[in-house]
């Protein structure tokens, strides 16, 4: 579903991702791992097509990003780190008008509500104005925005930043349901818990490439710890 | 897809304050505009009536007078006001509205021409055209400055261009809410304006006051959407909302004060008027040149001319001139057809220089299309200085006509009495009033469509140009 082949992205002269080869099939959750600076951003613009790669292509369901965003988009949801919305709309109202934008069927309200119910957004804060709402409470309506996109495939830039240990655990339980449903999913993360917990794969990332891409069958919290503290150390003696 | 766009911006317009404020104060001060326009009105016209009247009775009263005498005494012709000037007074209070119609001359309403006034001139003048002139454009920039700067840096575009929205979409959406809000209110106030002409416009035709509000909401919606144009093509280029903000209120201070202000100057300075003294000597140099000699042929021709006219009948080459008239009113006649041969040439002059400015004028609307709309609007409201041009020429036909029946009624009656034969008493209700009828709309249009023209290549182009460009941003 989702495809790097050769993926790369250039700013001047410093390469911010380089030699990206990913493949994430419907059903399955790819985790990113890295620090700050890593590429895992760029990766997501070149998917979403608010950036051009430099080399190689970026596709979605087959389809190359940067030759048709629009057609790319239309398969992709996503949740970013800072979920954006408008303020002085209420969560409903955001969750209703990017419905709308998607194609879907923004005016039944009783649906809308009950995406909001499944992302645990509290009742009472449903037709507040979102300039009310906490991080976490902004990052489930983007959750909800991007459930009612029906998408094939779901990127996620840092989405559990901000939430409670509940919500995060009600957010990883949701993603997984999704891949269930077919979902193929890819998340950024510094979560490596959170990764181990629901990732199939799992990958390491380092200034702007992909060191590792780990299968997740069985490996421990503390063996994937070392790892990527190793790879970590690695670049900083680097 | 667009019209979610624009019911989103307009459900985020509305929850906005600053725009809320703004609209309020628009609507304040357009309701006290009117209601003083109103006042104004209503008590102009009914001066005008009185004194119309005052003057025709004064006229019919004079009894039995030597003709000249009356012809000096003149009679007056008043400018009905303009039931649109409720809404755009345009150039009518700086160029009065009463033409004294006296022997021998052809004085002018007023010489100083006020057109330039500049866009903050007229919004202390508080007319309604001129609050909307100003302000409507700060209200649209007011709305627009964040379209899309502050959505790129809120993040919002981002998600919206996630959602699977082409970018054509989202600036139609936006473009239909901002310039659709100023369209709006373009709308209702040109109704409530067009609905008080009517009703003050007694004499004039209803049908002719509609077309011409209806004309007017043209040019003041084609305003409104180059407004919005200016506010998204500069949102789209901004780096932040807070710097697009800033550039539309120079765009503002630009277009509604400098450029209007500058555009006046220059078109004075490259085409100057004439003041009223060179003005004055030059028409009588122009009078006396233009005077044929004692005994010439052209002289002879315009003595035979006047003469057929007086007597009903053409006076054949051949035929000496009937003894039984009076020469000093043939005298006076001859210098009254002479003399307004020159008047219409040296007005006409005067009036070619009022051209040169507008279309000098005319040339800096390519830097700001308030100039267009100034121009249309006045002329639409039936106060520019084309309509008072109209009213002048059938001030002076009536001055002519005036004199004519004054002086033949003294020629043919008045045989050997010279200057002291007298009137009848009856005469003077012979004589008709001054009825003017102020030109049809088709008229302004003819007068100001290339204002209309640039007005709306200024939008069609700042429309493009902002669609152009807001295509092609990123939401990164």
């Amino acid at each position: 579903m989702l495809k790097a082949q050769n993926l790369g992205r250039r700013f001047g002269d410093a390469w911010a991702l380089r030699d990206l080869d990913l493949h994430v099939a419907p059903g399955e959750i790819q985790c990113l791992l890295g620090a700050n600076g890593a590429g895992k951003t760029t990766t997501m613009n070149l998917f979403l097509g608010f950036l051009e790669p430099s080399c190689g292509v970026a596709l979605v369901d087959g389809k190359e990003v940067a030759r048709d965003p629009h057609a790319a988009r239309a398969q992709l949801a996503y949740v970013p780190e800072q979920v954006s919305l408008y303020p002085t709309l209420s969560g409903l109202e955001n969750l209703a008008y990017f419905t709308q934008l998607a194609g879907k069927s923004g005016s039944d309200p009783q649906r809308l509500e009950m995406l909001l119910d499944r992302v645990e957004l509290p009742r009472s804060a449903v037709r507040l104005r979102v300039e009310r709402y906490s991080k976490g409470m902004r990052q489930k309506v983007g959750l909800a925005i991007a459930l009612a996109k029906d998408a094939r495939a779901l990127l996620l830039d840092e989405p559990l930043s901000g939430l409670d240990p509940h919500a995060a655990n009600e957010f990883c339980a949701l993603l997984r349901k999704l891949a269930g449903a077919g979902v193929a999913v890819l998340m950024a993360t510094h979560d490596l818990f959170r990764a181990r917990e629901i990732a199939s794969r799992i990958g390491i990332m380092r200034s702007g490439r992909l060191l590792d891409n780990l299968v997740n069958d069985g490996i421990s919290s503390s063996e994937l710890e070392r790892i990527y503290l190793d790879r970590m150390r690695d670049s900083a003696v680097a | 897809m667009i019209g979610a766009i624009a019911r989103k911006e307009l459900v985020v317009l509305r929850r906005d304050g600053r725009v809320i404020a703004l609209l309020s104060l628009l609507g304040a001060l357009v309701l006290l505009a009117l209601l003083t326009a109103w006042t104004t009105h209503v008590e102009h016209e009914q001066q005008v009536r009185q004194a119309q009247a005052e003057d025709s009775a004064a006229f019919e009263r004079q009894g039995n007078k030597p003709s000249h005498s009356a012809a000096h005494f003149g009679r007056m012709a008043y400018k009905p006001p303009a039931p649109l000037a409720v809404f755009d007074p345009g150039v009518s209070p700086y160029l009065g509205q009463v033409i004294w119609l006296e022997a021998h001359r052809q004085d002018p309403a007023m010489f100083r021409p006020a057109e330039d006034a500049p866009e903050l001139g007229r919004l202390a003048d508080l007319s309604v055209a001129g609050v909307l002139t100003s302000l409507l454009p700060l209200l649209i920039f007011v709305m627009g400055y964040g379209a899309f700067a502050a959505e790129r840096e809120r993040g919002t575009l981002r998600q919206v261009m996630t959602a699977g929205v082409r970018q054509g979409a989202v600036f139609a959406g936006k473009l239909l809410a901002v310039a659709g809000m100023g369209v709006c209110v373009v709308s209702v106030v040109l109704t409530v304006a067009t609905a008080a002409a009517v009703i003050v416009g007694e004499g004039h035709s209803a049908v002719d006051t509609i077309a011409r509000g209806t004309g007017e909401l043209i040019g003041y919606a084609a305003y409104a959407c180059a407004c919005a144009g200016v506010a998204l093509l500069v949102s789209a280029v901004a780096r932040t909302a807070t710097s697009a903000l800033l550039i539309l209120l120079t765009v503002w201070a630009a277009g509604v004060v400098v450029v209007p202000r500058v555009a006046a100057s220059a078109g004075q300075g490259l085409h100057r008027t004439p003041d009223a003294n060179t003005f004055w000597s030059s028409t009588s140099d122009a009078i006396r040149a233009a005077r044929p000699k004692r005994g010439s042929d052209a002289l002879r021709d315009v003595e035979r001319q006047v003469v057929s006219r007086a007597i009903g009948r053409e006076l054949s080459s051949d035929e000496a001139m009937p003894a039984s008239l009076n020469r000093a009113a043939l005298g006076q006649e001859i210098s009254e057809v002479l003399g307004a041969q020159v008047y219409a040439e040296t007005y006409a002059a005067l009036y070619a220089t009022y051209d040169r400015q507008r279309d000098t004028r005319r040339v800096a609307a390519i830097l700001s299309p308030t100039i267009a709309l100034s121009h249309w609007s006045a002329a639409l409201a039936g106060t520019d200085l084309a309509a008072h041009r109209h009213f002048t020429l059938a001030a002076e036909q009536q001055r002519q006509q005036l004199l004519r029946r004054i002086n033949e009624d003294m020629m043919v009656n008045g045989a050997g009495q010279g200057y002291d034969y007298l009137a009848a008493a009856g005469f003077w209700r012979t004589v008709p009033d001054f009825a003017y009828s102020s030109p049809p709309v088709s008229f302004a249009v003819r007068a100001a469509r290339i204002d209309l023209l640039l007005l709306l290549a200024w939008t069609g182009l700042v429309v493009a140009a902002a669609w152009h460009v807001a295509r092609r941003q990123t939401a990164i």
